[in-house]
């Protein structure tokens, strides 16, 4: 964990040297002078400098990088050298999760529609670790700990009080600043297949259960992604490609699905009916069975005996049966989905080595989910007993990681050991970005409705149905099933031309959340409109607490000041509506009273008006930790 | 949909081409090249072989360049930002639909032309040397500038300045974004391959002014207005415009200095007398062998022998692919 500060020293001399180079290239430009003296003057104190780790506008995301610059003008205003670091989708991630090389970030953070995504996201045991938890490297085993604990082990009102005391204590130490929440978009036509708005288009269960048009010739319902890792790797653990959960859900099983209801078209608001947006009810969202027929929860021992679908098969990716009739060719040589693959999977994701090293090495994803069970216990072949450390809410959520398969066909345990047998006996692999995190891992196996095919790197996915899968096979339940008997994922990176292709009929559905932008643009088609689905995914600027400037309360309190929520949300979204500003960053029916937005009294206040920051007031600010040497924030 | 984008450029291309050749290059140009193409194939051959093989070359390293691009990571968006303040916001001030209409066919159509056209005038020529100075500045264009390519990434205006919304190409005609994708990296725009390569045009035409006099004036206002259009469409800086002018200044003087330096035909030739070579070796050989030749006899003049025996290369090696630019 050292290096992370040498390469930003090093970074920095080196980004300096190659803006004296650029500056030598284009002397006609105003202002090198300036910038080349205060090179030569840093010598005596040295200015305060950040940088902000940002995505790029046009090809990533249109908001966060008005936000950055946002936060990049009101820094340097209050005197802090700030500068904007632009990287694509995946080396963002890499940067904030993996190497953790950042000063401050401004992204969007996945979050839950459970509080207890907080628990990954800040305790203090996962400080050290690469992935989705703790990327601020945030520890307060004093305050914040015992209450992400308490929080789990509670229930009902208990719980909702111990939340809000955690909520409150958050928004006093700031690891991170939430800074509004967005709805998502996506613009999908209706001739082809039907149904959109049954479920939140941001899961697989999206994909299920459509109508499919009895007109419809071609049976293959195609969808746009803007993200080219989606269409390269396949790694349900890998944690640096985002919005990979639609083809996880479709292409894994897990033993239970969040599930939203859809209010009734009475109780749907006039808002939520206008422009033809269709809305599911965010609130409400339960956790019901899939994969798992049915559980029952003993509070005493916190135990849960869950009984799974029998004769459930994962795909079967071995050549030859993918042409002729796969249903019978399949049964036979296809792995039999049991509970001891549920087992294999949780004692998987809480040590990716399998026991093979002698400390444990977490997957960079699901970490909330499997550190909630202490052990599970295999009765027969469709049926276990899982022992949490947690309360049911807590628990009930850790049902929905994708089962992986066991066995000596794993494709797992076939990477453990030949992992094992080409090392040495002291091998360590790193944590979350070892070769088992990291790789493609295509064909991926699962055992879910759709099944990979075949994809061209880069460029596209296709998913077939899974013949076999038991949503169409038995009829003992109301889940959706497969409709399409492809999806064929393509990448296109334009926000624009993602709209124009469903527009035009070339694509039925923007997999991938659209800018707010996207929303003005006209559709004359009656057949095609944009479906509102409701997100608990926050803007937010993140922390790195081990810089030494970031590790100070006072100072990520003073910055979170030097962001006007609610200019974000009325200028840099473009569309009225689709964002609120956030004090914190839970579900709505999750937020306590002294935090909300309107009149909460521990919500913190942007130190300005519209957009502009009062510059002297906010130095007032700092100055109270800080230095000022002739308008310069030095140390 | 990129078929359709394709397919369109070809064919307004292939127009302005026909209209080009008739109104610049003439008929008695014409003419002479129907009786002297072999020859000025042949010399031409080497280099086109050489250009085809950069640009093979590019198209499967283009897949794994962003990823080394990553990994040394020279990052310069925020340096280049930081010097040019805001001109670009400046430059978009300007913004009308008839503006952006002009320099968006500008920088699709404008730019292939202005790439492909001098290809087929300087064929026109007896003297094949202009030719194969184009190509030759053409490849290194390529070499020099996606070499740099892997060094520096840098996002352009496009990707820093969210305010930019009405003026953007992809967002004006979102099509084009399937065509350029083919060819270009978001962070590849530093330098400006698309201004470097218009304004080696414009060098070029400049010094064979005295032969094409109009074509010179059109390259002129061509290659400026590609080099605008790149910025008011919010795709490349001034700095990156700016070091596309200087990288090509030195290509256009590299390919001065480098053209009649080596004879390949010579080359063949003392092979031939050596008899150790065979045919199948010809195109290897022209892109390993042809830098390391020793100089042999200048071959400023064209060459005027005129074998009977037709080389099936001829199909191959006039085809320099200036599209994929």
């Amino acid at each position: 964990m050292n290096s992370p500060s040498d390469d930003a020293d090093t970074g920095t001399s080196r980004r300096s040297l190659l803006a004296a180079g650029a500056t030598g290239l284009s002397i006609a430009a105003s202002g090198c002078i300036d910038r080349v003296q205060s090179v030569v003057d840093s010598d005596a104190a040295e200015q305060l400098s950040l940088s902000i780790l940002s995505l790029p506008a046009a090809d990533g995301d249109r908001e966060s990088a008005e936000i950055a610059r946002h936060l990049e003008g009101n820094l340097e205003a209050v005197g802090i050298d700030a500068t904007i670091s632009t990287r694509s989708e995946s080396e963002f991630l890499e940067a904030i999760l993996i190497d953790q090389d950042f000063d401050l970030y401004v992204g969007r953070h996945p979050a839950d529609f459970d509080p207890d995504f907080l628990y990954e996201t800040l305790h203090s045991t996962y400080e050290y670790d690469q992935g989705w938890q703790n990327p601020f490297s945030f520890t307060d085993t004093l305050s914040i700990d015992p209450l992400l604990e308490r929080q789990r082990n509670e229930t009902g009102a208990d719980r909702e009080r111990a939340v809000t005391e955690l909520l409150e204590a958050i928004a006093q130490v700031k690891p991170f600043e939430p800074i509004c929440v967005a709805n998502e978009y996506r613009a999908v036509r209706t001739d082809r297949f039907d149904g959109w708005d049954e479920t939140h288009l941001g899961t697989g269960r999206g994909y299920l259960g459509l109508e499919s048009a009895t007109s419809s010739d071609t049976e293959q319902l195609h969808a746009l992604v803007t993200d080219q890792r989606l269409a390269q790797t396949f790694n349900p653990l890998s944690p640096t490609t985002r919005e990979q959960d639609v083809i996880v859900d479709l292409v894994y099983d897990s033993l239970a699905v969040p599930t939203w209801s859809v209010p009734d078209e009475a109780e749907a608001t006039e808002e939520e009916t206008q422009a033809g947006a269709e809305v599911i009810d965010a609130a409400n969202v339960s956790i019901e069975p899939w994969l798992a027929t049915d559980w029952e929860w003993d509070g005493d021992t916190r135990t849960m005996t869950v009984d799974i679908r029998e004769d459930c098969t994962f795909h079967d990716h071995t050549e030859g049966d993918s042409n002729d009739d796969n249903g019978n060719n399949g049964t036979d040589s296809a792995i039999p989905l049991t509970a001891e693959d549920v087992r294999f999977t949780y004692r998987f994701l809480a040590d990716t080595t399998y026991g093979r090293t002698s400390s444990a090495s977490p997957a960079p994803r699901y970490q909330g989910h499997a550190s909630a069970v202490d052990s599970v216990t295999v009765e027969d072949d469709y049926r276990l007993t899982i022992s949490f450390s947690t309360d049911r809410a807590v628990a009930e959520r850790a049902l929905t990681v994708p089962i992986l398969p066991s066995g000596s066909d794993s494709p797992w345990i076939a990477h453990l050991e030949s992992r094992v047998d080409s090392t040495d006996d002291d091998w360590s692999p790193t944590q979350g970005d070892w070769s088992i995190v990291t790789t493609d891992h295509a064909p991926p196996t699962g055992s879910g409705p759709y099944k990979y095919d075949s994809h061209d790197a880069g460029e596209s996915v296709t998913l077939t149905r899974f013949e076999d899968h038991f949503t169409l096979r038995d009829d003992d339940h109301d889940l959706p099933a497969p409709t399409a008997d492809e999806l064929h994922f393509e990448v296109d990176p334009g926000t624009s031309s993602s709209v124009e292709r469903v527009a035009s009929g070339d694509a039925d559905i923007t997999t991938s959340v659209l800018d707010t932008y996207a929303l003005e643009s006209t559709l004359d088609d009656e057949a095609v409109s944009f479906v509102e689905s409701p997100s608990w995914s926050f803007y937010h600027v993140g922390f790195n607490t081990h810089n030494t400037l970031c590790s100070s309360p006072r100072f990520r309190r003073a910055v979170s000041q030097l962001i006007d929520k609610q200019w974000v949300v009325e200028d840099v979204f473009a569309a009225e509506d689709s964002a609120r500003p956030v004090a914190t960053p839970v579900a709505e029916e999750w937020t306590p009273d002294s935090l909300a937005w309107d009149d909460g009294e521990l919500v913190t206040t942007f130190i300005g008006e519209d957009g502009d920051v009062n510059v002297d007031a906010a130095r007032e600010l700092f100055a109270s930790a800080f230095e000022y040497d002739g308008g310069e924030l030095v140390r | 949909m990129l078929t359709q984008v394709l397919l369109q450029l070809v064919v307004v291309v292939t127009l302005m081409v026909l209209v080009s050749i008739a109104v610049f290059v003439g008929r008695y140009r014409l003419r002479d090249t129907r009786l002297e193409w072999r020859a000025r194939i042949r010399a031409a051959a080497p280099v086109s072989a050489l250009l085809a093989a950069v640009l093979l070359f590019n198209s499967v390293a283009r897949q794994y360049g962003p990823d080394v691009s990553w990994i040394i990571h020279w990052n310069l968006t925020w340096p280049i930002y930081d010097v040019e303040g805001e001109f670009i916001l400046w430059l978009q001030s300007f913004e009308a639909p008839a503006i952006t209409a002009y320099f968006s066919f500008i920088y699709i159509y404008g730019y292939v032309f202005l790439l492909v056209f001098p290809v087929i005038a300087y064929f026109a020529l007896s003297n094949t040397r202009p030719l194969r100075e184009l190509l030759t500045a053409y490849t290194l264009n390529y070499v020099l500038g996606l070499g740099l390519y892997v060094f520096i990434v840098a996002y352009g205006p496009r990707n820093m300045m969210p305010e930019l919304v009405d003026a953007l190409l992809y967002d004006t005609y979102p099509q084009y974004q399937h065509l350029t994708r083919q060819v270009n990296r978001n962070t590849n725009v530093f330098p400006s391959l698309h201004t470097s390569l218009a304004a080696t045009v414009m060098f070029l035409a400049f010094r064979t002014r005295a032969i094409y006099p109009k074509w010179f004036l059109l390259a002129t206002g061509l290659g400026v207005s590609i080099a605008i259009s790149t910025m008011y469409l919010g795709i490349h800086w001034a700095i990156d415009v700016a070091a596309g002018i200087v990288l090509a200044y030195i290509c256009v003087a590299l390919a001065h200095v480098l053209v009649g330096r080596w004879s390949f035909t010579a080359w063949v030739a003392s092979l031939r007398d050596s008899s150790t070579s065979t045919g199948a070796d010809t195109n290897t050989g022209a892109n390993a062998g042809f830098p390391k030749t020793p100089p042999s006899e200048s071959t400023s003049k064209s060459h005027s022998h005129s074998d009977s025996d037709s080389e099936p290369e001829s199909e191959t090696g006039s085809d320099p692919e200036p599209e994929r630019a």
